[in-house]
């Protein structure tokens, strides 16, 4: 890693917080309903639950449970990053407020393994001038026995 | 539904096709159905095109090709389940007494569109990170995980797919000889446990199905059984806690449970009524859910159904008769109405060597992704 770190930005504004400190993990935005008090990834302005259109932007925790996951054996559309060229993990994550999420995974596929924890984490899709671009990822937070 | 049949069905067999046009491929699927039927164009009051990757106007464009008449066209679009979900506007437009008869036309040419650049690896929409296999490998994973599925078990199914589809001539993939559980298995990994010949093939193809008012078909082909359309259901995605938002959906499991109580309680028939029943088996992982989401079997007894045979040719009740997706193909508009003309020719006894004996009732479903569901019980009338 260079010391000269270049800006991260997000390949889309608007899913995922980027901290200043890279040894933080993303926060995900997202939507708390009101009334009901169901939550929502990506956010939204109507409750698709009870219909409500009170709703907040709210941020989860970069954290979840691994709900079930693959190993592709193709390299990730669109990265320039070596890791990625073998093929990638994807899973699908409860965060601990409720939405599930399908995002790609960091690791061998013999580290996954259902119902463990997993953290989030940015990971580099592209270097631009000047800028990294990033998209989340999850990492499993002790691999699998 | 009460007074809609099939009164005729056409295919241009799926396949790779560079120097074929989406208007040839149409026009001849076209008048395949309209000969079936026993009908000219002239007799056609309106027109349901379905087409995904094709650009816009192509419907009202290769509808040209039939000549030009002045009826009504429309197109439908609804990701896989595009064919079928034309197929139910038809089929509600003739019992709502509005035409005598429709045609539902669907084409598509995917691998012109695999050449243009995709939706991008975007947060909202993971399309490029979780491709089509990979979404349905997580279906798989869970259900190792939950009920101990096997490899071989979607290996087994796939193998049965290939090896019916290489008793229909419009089957894209043609198996040269018996395809076994071991050379699925060996085929080379997609998306662990996906193989790739556990997944359906991008191809090109068109399909038509000229539906109309029930008692026109006796008097247009008198000597032949009328394959009536007794039930149809659309549905899309209902609110549940785990629900998946971003990323390519497919499912959730309920809509096909959902969907297959409507067209059982439209209908007043059961899943023990059901002959054949094609799905949407772009991975062989999704036949086997529908097994017991359709309520073939219990749920967690698909192993052991598999194992048994019962969803083979001469088995209880013999699913993807014609190859489904995996052999036949699916080029995506045309797919769903790929399903309407096998499961016709099925009921008039017309399947060739594939013909599941004494067949009477036949279910089509499919899945559209975004996403949404949709059934129809066919029956010889």
């Amino acid at each position: 890693m260079s010391e000269q770190r270049k800006p991260r930005v997000p390949i889309k504004p608007g899913f995922f917080t980027v901290p200043d400190d890279p040894n933080e993990a993303p926060k995900f935005l997202g939507t708390r309903c009101e009334s009901c008090g169901e939550h929502f990834f990506p956010r939204r302005a109507i409750c698709a639950k009870c219909l409500s259109e009170n709703t907040a932007d709210v941020e989860m925790e970069g954290r979840g449970t691994l709900f079930s996951y693959t190993f592709v054996h193709f390299p990730l559309f669109g990265s320039t990053n070596m890791e990625h060229m073998d093929g990638y993990g994807v899973g699908q994550i409860d965060l601990p407020e409720g939405p599930r999420l399908q995002a790609p995974l960091a690791g061998k596929q013999a580290e996954f393994k259902i119902g463990q924890q997993l953290k989030a984490e940015l990971d580099v899709l592209r270097e631009e001038p000047g800028r990294d671009v990033v998209i989340f990822r999850f990492r499993p937070v002790e691999a699998a026995k | 539904m009460k007074n809609v049949a099939v009164l005729g069905v056409g295919m241009y067999r799926f396949g790779m096709y560079n120097d074929v046009s989406l208007g040839t491929m149409s026009r001849e699927a076209g008048m395949m159905a309209l000969r079936d039927a026993g009908l000219s164009f002239k007799d056609v009051n309106a027109a349901y095109v379905g087409h995904i990757f094709a650009p816009v106007m192509s419907g009202v464009r290769v509808m040209k090709e039939f000549g030009l008449t002045g009826i009504p066209i429309q197109r439908i679009e609804n990701a896989s389940a595009t064919g079928s979900a034309a197929f139910r506007e038809a089929c509600l437009a003739v019992e709502a007494g509005h035409y005598d008869v429709v045609m539902v036309l669907g084409f598509d040419k995917m691998t012109a569109m695999i050449q243009q650049s995709s939706a991008g690896t975007s947060p909202e929409n993971m399309e490029d990170a979780v491709l089509p296999a990979a979404f349905f490998a997580l279906w798989a994973t869970r259900r190792i995980h939950e009920r101990g599925m096997k490899p071989e078990h979607l290996a087994r199914i796939a193998a049965k797919n290939f090896n019916n589809g290489a008793l229909n001539p419009m089957s894209q993939r043609q198996a040269k000889e018996h395809v076994t559980v071991e050379k699925v298995l060996g085929s080379r990994m997609v998306a662990w446990p996906l193989t790739t010949m556990m997944s359906c093939p991008i191809g090109d193809g068109a399909a038509c199905a000229i539906v109309g008012r029930a008692d026109l078909a006796k008097k247009l082909n008198p000597g032949r059984p009328v394959v009536k359309v007794v039930a149809s259901a659309l549905q899309s995605e209902k609110y549940a806690p785990g629900h998946l938002f971003q990323g390519p959906v497919v499912g959730p499991f309920q809509m096909s449970v959902d969907s297959s109580k409507q067209v059982y309680e439209e209908s007043g028939l059961g899943p023990e009524d059901m002959n054949l029943v094609q799905v949407h088996d772009a991975f062989a992982i999704e036949e086997l859910e529908y097994y017991e989401l359709l309520g073939m079997c219990k749920r967690g007894e698909a192993e052991a159904c598999i194992e048994r045979g019962d969803f083979e040719l001469g088995g209880r009740v013999p699913f993807s008769t014609d190859g489904g997706l995996i052999a036949r193909g699916h080029p995506g508009g045309p797919t769903g109405l790929a399903q309407l003309w096998e499961t016709t020719l099925q009921l008039r006894g017309e399947a060739g060597k594939r013909q599941v004996e004494n067949a009477r009732t036949g279910m089509c479903h499919m899945m559209g992704g975004g996403s949404v569901c949709v059934i129809h019980i066919l029956q010889r009338g």
